[in-house]
């Protein structure tokens, strides 16, 4: 006789769903959405390769404005540049798994997952687990493939560390809030369309010069988009050292920005699940 | 005595204007396989869905596997089966990380994890390909592996939804023998089909459904009697023809058939074949060609709908509920009502 826990159980004797599996669920899940994104190198590598060719294409184009008026103090552009980077493949990567929940939902693999007693959250959780993983990945290569050209970490081994935690971070908050938008449209198309505007907002913030350096509408704009907070936690880390308030920013602006997208995502998920 | 694994009341589902299950009433039995048989958008996929829970009735009740499937969903859920038509298979993994994933949806300990993927794997025969990724499966090992990935947990209740859609004949029977496999090891099953004699196959009792009401319920046996005599087909000279028809009204109603041939419904049955044959002999007629035809499900459906699923017994007509294009379905004549070898 198969030793089967659930089956020795049926008829029902089981009551809500423990924590453990509930954990054990969500890794499980996250482990299919990790092995799902390296299966596809045609969606890995273009989100690795893309922000490392626009760094580059910066640091050649842009290395002489490191001299102007209120640009901060920089060994060389790469060193500004990385935080835009990191936040750039983050963002991109992010919306693969986004578009791989919607396919999810589209080809009927979300049903499966409903069908079984398999915890709501866990659903979630586990796809924007692939993700977030990714990011620190993503986070990881750009700092140590753009290192020796240039970009610098003044926190250092700390400092790349708090990096790779805050990339995670960037990529758990964009996942989630693309997550919501997959949730909502169950469309994978409709995930992929926000490309174009996470394009035009990662423009509009300081991914690529400072707020100092801008004027006008284009520095309003960016004062008030959430990617620049962003860029600027990662970048204090690139810039000013290890210190407790570099760390703050580079962790808790994308923490707390997480934390909402999350609430966002797990409200969609409710208000799908109320529709079947 | 045990309550019914599966039992629907008045079940209803709405989706904005369109009616698409309009208040069934069902009751399978312990150990049943259980054939749900309609067309595309009869409202077959729409009912299965409410009793695995995937779906919330407009209204109506239904317990399944003792649980109720909207205040107790988590409890049917882990206590049946699913495999559904239009549940993707995540091509990127393999048959034996799907079996793992599967097995830690539904809390099985990884100690036993092993032993009853190798177990499954072995029984639709996969075990050789359970290290390859589902992308470089056939559509027949694909629908094999759903139906181990529906069987992790030992369900006592299985809802098999279109299972042989799209197999070829060999993968059909090879899945169809599963089914009966399980079902004798005590699985009650419940399967969707559009396929007349996949239902015939397997069934024990059969609901026909169309514009998202049963319109009937049975034993396929006693659906099929339902419809009446089976038809005694003679093929004889044509100068013998009228006493043949002399001879031959005596055992029931003639019925037309192909050029060359007469029909006989037998309303004593199919043992009158001998006292026919007997008496045609006596009456001097010479028989070329003899066949009888039992009414099929597809005289059933068609006597319970009004029309036949277009090509016999595999292609349903398009639609959906309320919507079906009319320009689909073959319109129910007299003759169609005879049984399968009179239209063919």
């Amino acid at each position: 006789m198969i030793d089967v826990a659930l089956a020795q159980k049926s008829g029902g004797d089981l009551a809500e769903h423990s924590l453990s599996l509930s954990m054990r669920q969500t890794f499980a899940l996250a482990k299919r959405s990790t092995l799902e994104l390296f299966r596809q190198p045609a969606l890995v590598v273009p989100s690795m390769l893309f922000p490392l060719f626009f760094a580059m294409l910066g640091n050649s184009s842009f290395g002489r404005t490191t001299s102007l008026p209120g640009f901060p103090k920089v060994d060389s552009y790469l060193q500004f540049q990385l935080a835009g980077t990191i936040t750039q493949g983050v963002l991109f990567g992010s919306v693969t798994g986004a578009a791989a929940l919607a396919t999810d939902i589209q080809n009927g693999f979300f049903d499966r997952l409903l069908a079984a007693p398999t915890s709501r959250t866990g659903i979630l959780l586990g796809r924007l687990a692939g993700s977030t993983l990714f990011g620190a990945l993503q986070t990881a290569v750009f700092v140590f493939v753009l290192m020796p050209f240039g970009a610098s970490v003044s926190a250092g081994i700390p400092g790349v560390l708090a990096m790779i935690v805050s990339g995670a971070l960037i990529s758990l908050a964009v996942g989630a809030l693309m997550s919501s938008v997959a949730l909502k449209t169950g469309s994978a198309e409709a995930v992929q369309g926000t490309f174009p505007l996470l394009f035009i907002l990662l423009f509009f913030s300081s991914a690529f010069f400072p707020r100092e350096t801008m004027s006008g509408a284009y520095q309003t704009i960016a004062g008030l988009n959430p990617i620049s907070y962003l860029v600027e936690g990662l970048r204090a880390l690139s810039l000013e050292g290890f210190t407790a308030s570099a760390t703050a920013r580079a962790i808790l602006v994308p923490l707390a920005i997480a934390i909402v997208a999350l609430g966002i995502a797990n409200s969609q998920l409710r208000s799908r699940l109320r529709k079947h | 005595m045990s309550e019914s694994p599966i039992i629907a009341i008045d079940l209803v589902r709405h989706f904005g204007d369109v009616q698409a299950v309009k208040g069934i009433n069902l009751e399978i039995k312990e150990g049943e396989i259980f054939g749900f048989l309609g067309p595309n958008g009869a409202g077959k996929s729409t009912a299965v869905r409410m009793l695995t829970t995937l779906l919330r009735p407009t209204s109506g009740t239904a317990r399944v596997a003792g649980y109720d499937v909207v205040n107790q969903a988590d409890m049917v859920r882990r206590n049946i089966g699913v495999a559904l038509q239009d549940a993707a298979i995540d091509p990127l993994m393999t048959g034996a990380e799907l079996l793992a994933l599967q097995a830690v949806l539904y809390g099985i300990p990884a100690t036993s994890l092993k032993k009853r993927s190798d177990e499954l794997l072995e029984r639709v025969g996969l075990t050789a390909a359970a290290r390859r990724r589902v992308s470089t499966y056939s559509g027949g090992m694909r629908r094999r592996l759903d139906l181990a990935l529906s069987l992790i947990h030992q369900p006592k209740v299985l809802f098999l939804d279109e299972p042989t859609t799209g197999l070829d004949p060999m993968s059909r029977l090879t899945l169809w023998e599963e089914v009966r496999r399980l079902n004798k090891d005590g699985t009650t099953v419940m399967l969707t089909t559009q396929y007349l004699e996949e239902a015939d196959q397997l069934a024990d009792r059969i609901a026909i459904i169309d514009h998202g009401r049963i319109v009937r319920e049975g034993k396929p046996a006693d659906l099929k009697a339902s419809i009446g005599a089976p038809t005694l087909i003679i093929k004889i000279h044509a100068d013998q023809n009228e006493r043949a028809k002399s001879v031959l009204s005596t055992f029931g109603e003639l019925r037309p058939g192909v050029e060359g041939e007469i029909g006989v419904g037998l309303q004593g049955g199919a043992t009158q074949v001998a006292d026919v044959v007997r008496k045609l002999d006596e009456a001097g007629v010479h028989l070329q060609h003899l066949e009888i035809n039992e009414p099929s499900l597809d005289d059933v459906f068609a006597e319970a709908t009004g029309y036949r699923l277009e090509g016999s017994d595999n292609a349903p007509p398009a639609g959906d509920n309320g919507l079906r294009d009319n320009g689909t379905v073959e319109p129910l004549t007299k003759k169609s009502r005879w049984g399968r070898k009179q239209r063919r």
